[in-house]
């Protein structure tokens, strides 16, 4: 049974493949830009869930870590005539400007910067709780956006970067994406996950059973801070421009609302809700385009789809607050046993 | 041997003495409980040697070494395990987890070797996994490790919450009240398991416990708190006939028997 | 005078005391705006252990009350700001209604999460409806006049914020110490439940807590649209997260904290940057670095009281 499920699973990764091959012959390059997104947004979703959905620990400091990932990439990638472009108010600071190495690498040093950075506001914003916790990251996050947008010799401050080879395709964003589902599921699935998981249940009877809090949530709000700043590189590269605005706060609730709408605590639901918000919000752009139905103009209206956006997370809060999943996952023993109308396969003892 | 040795420990919150110059020596193979009306300290007192407070005056030793101030995790690791009061389950985990978890403390491989699912890290899951529906299997819930920890009626989850304890190797089990809520039934099988386990895992069990039933049919040696003051000490013979409890406590308590 | 000025000059590297009096009170004008949001966040922070992420957005909103008041209706300014300051209590009120009750014995998390959902929803709306482009906040000559002392010129502004602060601050204080409400509204923030079966009508206190935080902060929004008079739909977000700050400075759950710490941050501010031109650009971190040297030593703030969880 145990590898025949292991079969399919390398199947349907197969298959995906597949279907990402024939998207990249077929689709145009609106459509691969928008399935680049919901790759993305499924490591960001996975990374942020470590956080907050497997650990309990709310945090609100992702942009931080994608911003760090995405400054990251873009320097070690972008070619030096284009860095002489965008530094003319002031040049590049020195080993920067001529430093290069090839994407993958980029990447990884981006995850491995971003988890630095995790780990450094981690260290000391993880002795606080709840609330207070998730002030201080969005506190640090934004401290991060305001170094970034006065370091003008390392980030071209406001102005941002432009011209970022775009070296994301729809292979590393799936290929990424992928890689992140295998890893976070596998550490979720492992003694260290269970301890994460026994964190966010309850702290102290975590700690009595032996688990050091605080040596296990630096290490998932690290590792989760890796894979975001991963997210951030290939992001930064699938847009080609970057600029420290982009790191608002807004980017989090991004992700924090497909974390909330796929489950606290769900891979499955995360992938699924990253497709739905990313590929929903796509669809929902005309509400602020204007159409022609006929020789009807109808304006459009700009931000409607925001409130819309806004509303939706507000209604899943207050009316289904598990999300899709809650903290269940879609695996091949729920889906055999949904067809097959056998009982649930777990031993007697009905009370 | 002593195992664990505490001395003259105060607690004090703000102004109020929680517990005062407790006292306590627990040797191997043991069983003490801990008696006293409701608000006299007792909890304070498991709480203080489980490292949940760090005692305001003196100290607490463990097999001859300093533990004072140090935190539960680290004291859980040096061997003393404890279940609450108030059942603390992981309640939205299932029945196999919530006793996997506790075995995390001993595991050697780091999280690269579990979530690489190393050799090492292999081998140690499948001892843990061994170990823990043995641990199951003693308590009785070796059908119920599938369920959600919560959904399991009250007595099942004191007893998970035992099995818990167990899975982190202590030498000493400290248990907040374990036959609370249950039926004089019940509580003649929780005796029973008490004296089970202490033999079976060679443990040194110091234990909190309203029901004199329990209380008296195992304990070797009894301590009973008043006002966070220990007013006796003594085998249940002594309790029962010490003036000063029977004024204090057991008076009251033959009103529930 | 040109004596002490000299001592001065030679204790603040250079800065002459004039400049410094214009830096102390724009300081403390901005400490004032400051602490008005702050309480509303505190009072809040104080009843039901919430962080209201929205109430920066409320704050927004009373701007654009007073700003349609005064272009579309035609409204004189002071009915429109009492008007505008009205209507943000009843938003205020709409939004607990809305958002925070439902989910009152709900997992933290949620309502955290329900308050960040409002607060964008309130910021959304504001483009829908306002328009995103920032729109000129109408100016009250009375209010925004100079005056002239010797050779500097002080906005009227600059003492009325600080005065009209203090005077709410007292009628605040008035009304929780000395009226049934206020005893109600302490009673709750104690412990609703208790205070409940005692017979206050949890509900009602609970919305005219928020009626008041709203409308303090609507006091606030107003005057900070006469001071930097730009108003666009996130113009809340800051000084809604800086008021916060303030708020966990002092002690949250405790209003004359509140106070003390919007007066700390707003002169602060201001203060690092007469003093040190070069960080200038770092002027939005310094409250956040603040913030969290204060979380980390001093999580209760400078007035707070440690709350213990039970085990």
């Amino acid at each position: 049974m145990k590898q025949k499920k292991t079969l399919l699973t390398v199947i349907t990764i197969f298959v995906l493949f597949a279907l990402v091959y024939l998207a990249d012959q077929t689709l145009d390059p609106y459509k691969m830009r928008i399935l680049n997104l919901c790759a993305i947004y499924v490591v960001l979703g996975l990374s942020m869930n470590l956080i907050n959905g497997f650990t309990g620990l709310f945090s609100l400091g992702h942009a931080g870590f994608m911003a760090v990932g995405a400054y990251t990439t873009a320097i070690l990638t972008m070619p030096d005539v284009v860095k002489g472009q965008n530094f003319f108010m002031a040049p590049m600071m020195k080993p920067l400007d001529t430093a290069h190495v090839p994407f993958f690498l980029a990447l990884l040093i981006s995850g491995i910067l971003a988890g630095v950075v995790g780990y450094l506001i981690g260290a000391p914003a993880l002795r606080l709780r709840g609330d207070y916790l998730a002030i201080a990251t969005l506190g640090f996050a934004e401290i991060i956006r305001v170094v970034f947008t006065n370091m003008q010799s390392v980030t071209n401050g406001a102005l941002g970067l432009k011209g970022i080879p775009v070296s994301a395709n729809i292979w590393w964003t799936f290929g990424v994406a992928l890689v992140t589902v295998l890893v976070i599921g596998s550490l979720i699935n492992s003694s260290y996950g269970r301890a994460f998981k026994a964190i966010r249940e309850d702290e102290i009877a975590a700690e009595s059973m032996g688990i050091n809090l605080f040596k296990h949530k630096v290490l998932a709000f690290t590792i989760g801070a890796f894979f975001a700043g991963i997210g951030g590189g290939l992001l930064g590269s699938l847009l080609g421009t970057i600029d420290p605005l982009m790191f608002r706060f807004f980017l989090t609730f991004n992700v924090l609302l497909i974390i909330i709408l796929g489950g606290m605590g769900s891979i499955t639901g995360t992938i699924i809700s990253a497709f739905i918000i990313t590929i929903g919000g796509e669809l929902l752009r005309f509400l602020d385009e204007s159409m022609t139905i006929g020789n009807l103009v109808i304006p459009g209206i700009s931000g409607m789809r925001m409130v819309v956006f806004s509303a939706l997370l507000m209604i899943v809060v207050l009316f289904f607050n598990r999300g899709i999943m809650g903290t269940k996952e879609l695996s091949w023993d729920s889906f055999f046993n949904k067809f097959s109308k056998k009982p649930l396969a777990k031993g007697g003892n009905k009370q | 041997m002593k195992l664990l040795k505490v001395e003259n420990v105060s607690m004090i919150f703000g102004g109020l003495t929680a517990v005062k110059e407790f006292n306590l020596e627990l040797n191997q193979g043991e069983i003490v409980a801990l008696i006293g009306p409701n608000g006299a300290g007792k909890t304070t007192a498991f709480n203080v040697i489980t490292g949940v407070y760090t005692p305001t005056i003196g100290h607490i030793s463990y097999k001859g070494k300093e533990i004072t101030g140090q935190r539960p995790d680290q004291i859980t690791k040096l061997g003393i395990a404890r279940t609450f009061q108030n059942i603390r389950l992981f309640k939205e985990l299932s029945v196999l987890d919530n006793v996997l978890i506790a075995n995390h403390l001993h595991l050697k491989s780091n999280f690269l070797e579990a979530t690489f699912k190393l050799p090492r890290y292999r081998r140690e899951e499948k001892e843990i996994l061994e170990k823990s529906l043995n641990l199951l299997e003693k308590v009785g819930l070796q059908d119920a490790q599938g369920e959600k920890a919560s959904s399991l009626p009250y007595g099942k989850q004191r007893r998970l919450e035992i099995a818990r304890a167990l899975a982190t190797n202590p030498a000493i089990l400290l248990l907040d009240e374990p036959a609370a809520g249950m039926n004089p039934k019940e509580t003649d099988d929780l005796t029973e398991f008490i004296r089970q386990i202490r033999d079976e895992f060679q443990l040194s069990i110091f234990m909190i416990e309203h029901h004199m039933q329990v209380v008296m049919g195992i304990s070797d040696r009894i301590c009973v708190f008043d006002y966070g003051v220990t007013i006796a000490e003594g085998n249940p013979y002594e309790i029962q006939n010490n003036q000063k409890v029977i004024e204090a406590y057991l008076g009251v308590a033959e009103d529930y028997a | 005078m040109m004596n002490l000025n000299a001592v001065f000059q030679y204790f603040t590297n250079g800065m002459d005391l004039g400049t410094f009096l214009q830096h102390l009170t724009n300081g403390i004008s901005l400490g004032s705006l400051y602490a008005l949001v702050a309480i509303g966040y505190t009072m809040v922070y104080g009843t039901l252990r919430l962080i209201n992420f929205a109430h920066g957005d409320v704050f927004m909103m009373t701007t654009y009350f007073a700003f349609y008041g005064v272009s579309t209706f035609m409204l004189p300014w002071y009915v429109s700001f009492i008007l505008a300051v009205i209507l943000t209590g009843a938003l205020g009120m709409l939004l607990e209604k809305g958002a925070y009750r439902p989910l009152r014995n709900a997992p933290k998390i949620s309502i955290m999460i329900s308050a960040i959902g409002a607060s964008f929803l309130l910021e959304n709306l504001a483009v829908v409806l306002f328009g995103g482009r920032p729109k000129a906040f109408p100016s009250v000559k009375v209010l925004t006049d100079s005056v002239q002392f010797g050779s500097v010129s002080i906005q009227k502004l600059t003492f009325v914020i600080p005065i009209v602060t203090i005077i709410f601050l007292f009628g605040l204080l008035y009304l929780l110490n000395h009226t049934k409400t206020g005893m109600a509204m302490r009673a709750v923030a104690k412990d609703y439940e208790t205070a409940g079966i005692m017979g206050v009508n949890v509900n009602l206190t609970i919305s005219q807590t928020f009626a008041i935080g709203s409308m303090l902060a609507a006091v606030g929004g107003i005057m900070w649209g006469l001071k930097f008079p730009q108003i666009a739909p996130l113009m809340g977000v800051m000084p809604g997260l800086k008021a916060f700050i303030a708020a966990v400075i002092g002690g949250i759950g405790n209003i004359k904290g509140a106070v003390i710490g919007g007066f700390i941050l707003g002169i602060g501010e201001i203060m690092i940057v007469a003093f040190l031109p070069s960080l200038s650009g770092y002027r939005d971190a310094f409250a956040f670095v603040f913030l969290i040297v204060i979380l980390l030593f001093k999580p209760t703030g400078i007035t707070g009281e440690k709350i213990a969880e039970k085990v």
